[in-house]
């Protein structure tokens, strides 16, 4: 379990299977949400994460995978693709400060 | 909810075994869909049954097919297991499954192509450390060029036989399967795999390649048809909006739009997953639809992808959109009509979560509790009453 201040995440993932698609769709969500902020969203498969991620968003389902794709990192699962919570408390804590744990 | 990020992460190793090894699978061939797409264009217009007959340019379709796919998979799949170098030896390994082979070698390479990946990763390994400086070029370079030349005279001579049978036995089973009408009961191992994020390996691990050696055989193939037709998951939806939790019924049409016309299957699978017995919808919604597209006789000239209604008009064969639509539309209302009744019509759910989260440590509030967090740190009691936002959609 580690966390991260949400001032200090640059590079936040969103993983899903292929990297192909719900990925892609939910990434380009956050970006819109995350514009102005420093933070860069991009979205890969869930395999090959890449090593200097800070925040993992993936589905519930994939989250084994991500852990042991990235151990250590921050990694938050969520359950439904539009508008979920947790995806929405990352949002919020990396915008208005907060702590993120994952 | 004591810890709102992070729902415990469980689950069986099992499941993410067989999960990381179809990602493996179906990472070979998804990359590369845009060309499988080029060659369904292609071959739906130019074949001599086409939209366009042109001889000249139907000549396209056969390479395509049986060296440039195969080829661009034996790479990809070289590519994942190591690097650029991998790639290539995938790519010249994935020739020798590829020379002589009667169908279309997607299996062979899947097998080839990492393979001489990794046996080059051995071998690296092996030189790294003898090397001399300065040598490192022409050493690299001849072990490449060794590995790609034994790799490719392997899959002449032993790999692409026994492939080529493994295709033809496969194929054979699932001829039996169609004479037979069996195919429907797919949909009961199909549509609970999807769910479990096994989708993408199911269609392009398993269906895609079996799929495409019935289609150029046939000019279409049901295989392409049997884990992404996106009726069963639209019917579930629609009984979501109109029967569901009420906290959940405002996500939905934007869930319809991207599943259905953005062809995103995975949006509607935590649907599935919060109320478990809605499988049996999606099962029944898929088994109908395979069962009309068996009677009618529909078939796809290329795997649809994403399964999308608009990929999966572009490769309907000229003459074939009747069976193609029916099995869409038969696999909605099939699997409304069942999810709609296990949703009890909306009366069952008041706004009570009334079934435990499968595989998930969360509750049920926190999925369909999803306004804005300032207003929503106590526990979700009100959620129900309130609506999920849908903005970004």
């Amino acid at each position: 379990m580690s966390t991260i201040e949400g001032k200090d995440v640059r590079k936040l993932i969103v993983a899903c299977d292929a990297g192909m698609g719900s990925s892609v769709m939910l990434a380009s969500t956050l970006r819109k949400q995350l514009k102005g902020t420093a933070v860069s969203v991009e979205h890969t498969p869930v395999n090959s994460i890449p090593a200097d991620a800070d925040v993992i968003v993936c589905h519930t389902g994939l989250a084994d995978r991500a852990r042991a794709s990235a151990p250590g990192v921050v990694l938050v699962p969520f359950q439904v693709f539009i508008g979920d919570p947790a995806v929405t408390r990352v949002v919020a804590a990396i915008k208005n400060g907060g702590t993120i744990d994952g | 909810m004591a810890t709102p990020y992070t729902p415990t992460v469980h689950g069986t190793g099992v499941r993410a075994t067989i999960q990381r090894f179809g990602g493996h699978l179906a990472g070979m061939i998804m990359p590369n869909i845009g060309a499988f797409i080029a060659w369904g264009l292609i071959t739906a217009l130019f074949i001599p049954t086409g939209w366009a007959p042109n001889k000249t340019l139907a000549e396209l379709v056969g390479p395509i097919i049986n060296v440039l796919l195969p080829v661009l998979i034996g790479y990809t799949g070289g590519r994942m297991v190591h690097a650029q170098r991998g790639a290539v030896v995938g790519a010249v390994a994935t020739m020798g499954v590829v020379v002589g082979a009667d169908v279309p070698m997607f299996l062979g390479a899947m097998i080839i192509g990492p393979l001489a990946a990794l046996i080059l990763k051995y071998v690296d390994r092996f030189t790294a450390e003898r090397t001399r400086a300065g040598f490192e070029m022409l050493v690299d370079n001849f072990t490449a060029g060794i590995v790609g030349a034994a790799t490719a005279i392997a899959g002449v001579l032993a790999i692409g036989p026994v492939v080529e049978k493994v295709t033809e036995v496969a194929g054979d089973g699932v001829a039996w399967l169609v004479s037979h009408s069996l195919l429907p009961i797919a949909s009961v191992i199909i549509e609970p795999a999807k769910v479990l994020f096994l989708n993408n390996a199911i269609n392009h691990g398993v269906l895609g390649p079996l799929g495409v050696a019935e289609s150029v055989k046939h000019g279409k193939s049901i295989l392409f048809m049997l884990e992404s037709n996106p009726g069963p998951g639209l019917g579930l939806l629609i009984a979501y909006l109109l029967f569901g939790p009420r906290s959940l019924r405002p996500s939905t049409p934007a869930a319809m739009i991207i599943h259905f016309f953005g062809g995103i299957h995975e949006i509607y699978f935590p649907y599935v997953l919060m109320k478990p017995r809605l499988i049996l919808a999606v099962i029944a919604g898929g088994a109908s639809g395979v069962l009309t597209f068996l009677v009618t006789g529909a078939g796809l000239v290329a795997t649809p992808s994403p399964g999308s209604i608009f990929a999966y008009m572009a490769v309907t064969p000229k003459g074939g959109w009747f069976g193609v639509i029916a099995g869409i539309v038969i696999a909605t209302a099939v699997s409304f009509a069942v999810a709609a009744a296990l949703l009890g019509f909306g009366r069952a759910n008041g706004d009570q979560p009334d079934e435990p989260v499968q595989d998930t440590g969360t509750n049920d509030t926190t999925a369909t509790n999803d306004t804005d967090d300032e207003k929503r740190d106590t526990t979700g009691e009100t959620a129900a009453e309130s609506v999920p936002a849908t903005k970004e959609a």
